[in-house]
């Protein structure tokens, strides 16, 4: 493709510069802002040639991605190679603001998001997500010359906190206690989302008074990497305390972990509590969901979105923020069994393994923890579906940890909607459990478990539910492709698809050997996306996850009938429940790529009136251009095309039928 | 001889572009399109109008909204880079109409917007070949020099 061609060929020029990457470290360069290097994401190959011309002749190093995900992978080969990144809001294989919070949290890399969009809602959005600009296009060279602001500004402002966090260190504690606890309630709210920004900037500049100090004559120092381990202990901490008054200092005193520093648990709060909101707020919007079941798979991979599940639950409005602590706290209070361990290992190794500046899978693997623990403790019914659940996990480690986690991570923030319908419903249905002591005995055959990549078994009640929605994947037990069908049917290329459970669901899981693949097929299409983001290679991966689920299969067979029955059970119960909210859950997943569920909402309700304003100024603009044209034409004497003439009526017609 | 050749043509882009400018077809940001173009290559306006039209792939059916709201905002994406403002204003309106899931107006407006689309389709073409005529012409005349 021509942007690959590109993109190899600015890789070409900016390899000359990646040997100066590493000996500077984020010096700015003399010429500044010339040489500034930036990376433009954009699906639109015509947006994307025109802002690397207009990037180029205002002096900038210039790398062009027409796909996020090649994008994120480049990011993170080349950390520090890149001051600043363009990127587009809406893509087809991931959201830009999803890559936006992964860029931010993973490497603290100034975003600008652009949009043909430019809505207020939008750009809201846009700013809550914690970009630094938005562009709205069409984009004039006037500014992207100007973009190199943002790349300064947040180096002074690393400088600036790492130069006052040492002396005012108590002052700030007593005022960012209470600071937090106000940001909690105001997040959403402009003025807090400004200080949430600020807030969140300042924090993770002091997050980087870290645990590794590879390069201490840098201005920006490594940041704090967030275990899983490290997460649970914060989550069992904030539970501990309750999640409206958890404050850093109690959680810091709590967690009693050398090193860590109340700022590093404030920035950590923080972002915990923004995914809280954000994904509350979709959780309203969204519709109903399927059972939330338990984790398959405690893997890194799978924790991303667990964690978003668990927020979404812990956000929503049907359970009370203390429920989700007390999830966490389960969770993590919970003992991690011998497979657990060897699951948190490997993929801590593997995140080690991607360097020291490596967060992305931290964050979410340890968000992600909860959903396993969860299951157990809350359900008693499933011990064993844990351990079970902890076996298949483990056979998952042989999969890329980093990036799959953080592509979970990411798409699944745009799946939010799916997933807290999914979370909600789980919770409930374990409240019910809890509450009823007898699980069913045995799970009908029919009723099959989809295992999310974020740790929820999606109880399908029936293959037609989930084949209303996409195309379906019957997934045999016997079958070794089951799994490709899961990942080729995942695949995050699809034009309505996302790494969205919907898609997940397509697996329908008919036999207890299904349940465990399901899982797999879940995972799939996040490592994919990390890797080949290409359509046609899309099977060549699809079916190195068959391999590599193929071996797994034999250790795990009784382990997952064990679970089978477990979830079958839970499914049945959750179908009676709500078999309709599945099929809402199904349909919307399936019909609605889930980066845009949230976006539609909010735009829709928020906009309604604001759409109908512009229509009418559309309206009578259009409706008037023709008019004055078509009479200067004639006068002109050009001929006419006759599409022209066809214009003037349709466009009132148009008119009319919008101003309706 | 071929230098009159060029003068000419070089009159009728410029007179084609007032008039489209006039229209309302193309805004501002067509120029800065063109200024990109002079500095390198020299089909980088009509590479851009290629691209950008080659996958209008509006969904006839409108049975989803959603999905149409995203290529709507590509096709927004694209029309408002090179410049084609009235196609733009188009996809604004059909996206209005879109999330108010008005068929009928949706309808209308992948009319409108086909129709504009072709307009502007057309008229690029025309100034595309006016100006390879006319860097040909030029050409012949300054053999050395460059375009």
């Amino acid at each position: 493709m021509a942007a690959l061609q590109r993109v190899t060929s600015s890789l070409g020029t900016s390899a000359s510069t990646y040997g100066s990457c590493k000996g500077e470290g984020v010096k700015v360069s003399d010429q500044f802002p010339a040489g500034l290097r930036v990376l433009v994401v954009d699906d639109d190959i015509t947006c994307l040639r025109l802002l690397e011309k207009m990037l180029r002749r205002c002096h900038y190093h210039v790398t062009t991605c027409s796909q996020a995900t090649a994008a994120l992978k480049l990011l993170r080969e080349r950390k520090g190679c890149f001051d600043v990144v363009l990127s587009d809001v809406h893509m087809p294989d991931m959201d830009g603001f999803k890559l936006l919070e992964l860029l931010g949290l993973e490497m603290d890399l100034p975003v600008i998001m652009m949009s043909a969009d430019g809505r207020t809602s939008a750009v809201m959005r846009g700013i809550r997500h914690g970009a630094c600009d938005y562009l709205i296009k069409p984009i004039r060279e006037e500014e992207l010359k100007n973009i190199w602001q943002h790349v300064i500004r947040k180096k002074w402002h690393d400088i600036k906190e790492q130069e006052h966090s040492g002396s005012f260190e108590d002052n700030d504690r007593h005022k960012r206690e209470n600071d937090d606890a106000e940001n909690a309630s105001s997040v959403n709210e402009g003025a807090g989302v400004l200080k949430d920004q600020k807030k969140r900037s300042i924090a993770k500049e002091e997050d980087d008074a870290e645990l590794e100090n590879d390069d201490p004559s840098a201005s920006k120092k490594p940041r704090v990497v967030w275990s899983v381990e490290l997460h649970q202990q914060f989550v069992s901490a904030v539970n501990h305390l309750g999640i409206d008054k958890a404050v850093p200092k109690r959680i810091l005193e709590l967690m009693n972990v050398p090193g860590l520093t109340r700022e590093n648990v404030a920035s950590h709060l923080q972002k915990f509590r923004l995914y809280l909101k954000r994904l509350s707020g979709v959780a309203q919007q969204g519709g109903i969901s399927n059972t939330f079941c338990g984790p398959l798979d405690s893997n890194v991979k799978l924790n991303p979105l667990g964690r978003f599940d668990i927020q979404v639950l812990a956000a929503s409005s049907q359970i009370p923020p203390q429920t989700l602590a007390a999830l966490h706290a389960e969770l993590f209070g919970r003992p991690s069994g011998s497979m657990v361990t060897t699951v948190d290992e490997p993929a801590l190794l593997q995140a080690s393994m991607q360097g020291p500046k490596c967060i992305p899978v931290e964050p979410g693997m340890a968000f992600g923890q909860p959903l396993v623990k969860c299951q157990t403790n809350m359900s008693k019914h499933f011990p064993q579906n844990v351990v079970s659940a902890e076996e298949v996990a483990s056979g998952f480690v042989a999969w890329p940890s980093n990036s799959v986690g953080t592509l979970g991570r990411g798409s699944n923030l745009g799946g939010m909607s799916s997933h807290s319908n999914m979370l909600m419903d789980l919770l409930q249905q374990q409240k019910q459990q809890q509450q009823s002591q007898q699980l069913p005995s045995l799970p009908e055959p029919s009723h099959v478990i989809n295992v999310q990549p974020s740790c929820l078994v999606v109880p399908s009640q029936t293959s037609a539910t989930f084949q209303a929605g996409n195309s379906p994947a019957s997934v045999n037990q016997n079958c070794s492709r089951s799994p490709m069908i899961d990942y080729s049917l995942l695949s995050p290329q699809s034009n309505n698809s996302s790494l969205n459970i919907g898609q997940v669901s397509n697996g329908d899981l008919k036999t207890t050997g299904v349940s465990g693949y399901s899982g797999l097929g879940s995972i799939s299409p996040l490592s994919s996306c990390s890797v080949n983001p290409d359509n046609s290679s899309q099977q060549v991966q699809s079916s190195t996850m068959t391999i590599r689920a193929a071996r797994q299969l034999p250790g795990l067979g009784p382990n997952i009938s064990n679970f089978q029955s477990s979830y079958g059970a839970k499914s049945s119960e959750v179908l009676d429940q709500g078999p309709l909210r599945n099929l809402g859950f199904v349909g919307k997943c399936t019909s609605i790529p889930s980066r845009l569920a949230v976006d539609e909402f909010e735009s829709t309700m928020n906009n309604l009136e604001h759409e109908k304003f512009y229509t009418d100024m559309n309206g009578n603009k259009v409706k008037q251009e023709p008019n004055i044209e078509f009479t200067d034409n004639t006068r002109v004497g050009i001929p006419i095309i006759p599409q022209l003439a066809q214009l003037a009526p349709t466009s009132s017609d148009l008119m009319s039928v919008f101003t309706e | 001889m071929l230098g009159w050749g060029v003068d000419r043509l070089r009159a009728d882009m410029s007179r084609l572009l007032a008039i489209l400018f006039h229209q309302g077809v193309l805004d501002e940001q067509f120029l800065q399109l063109q200024q990109l173009q002079d500095e390198s290559s020299p089909n980088f306006v009509s590479e851009c109008k290629t691209d950008g039209y080659c996958d209008c792939r509006l969904d006839r059916e409108f049975s989803d909204y959603k999905k149409m709201g995203i290529h709507l905002n590509q096709f927004m994406g694209s029309s408002s880079s090179i410049g084609a403002n009235r196609v733009r204003n188009v996809c604004v309106a059909f996206r209005a109409a879109s999330e108010q899931n008005n068929r009928a107006g949706c309808l209308r407006a992948l009319e409108l917007l086909e129709h504009e689309y072709c307009y502007l389709k057309n008229k690029l073409h025309e100034l595309f070949q006016m100006e390879q005529q006319r860097v040909l012409a030029a050409g012949a005349r300054y053999p050395l020099q460059q375009h």
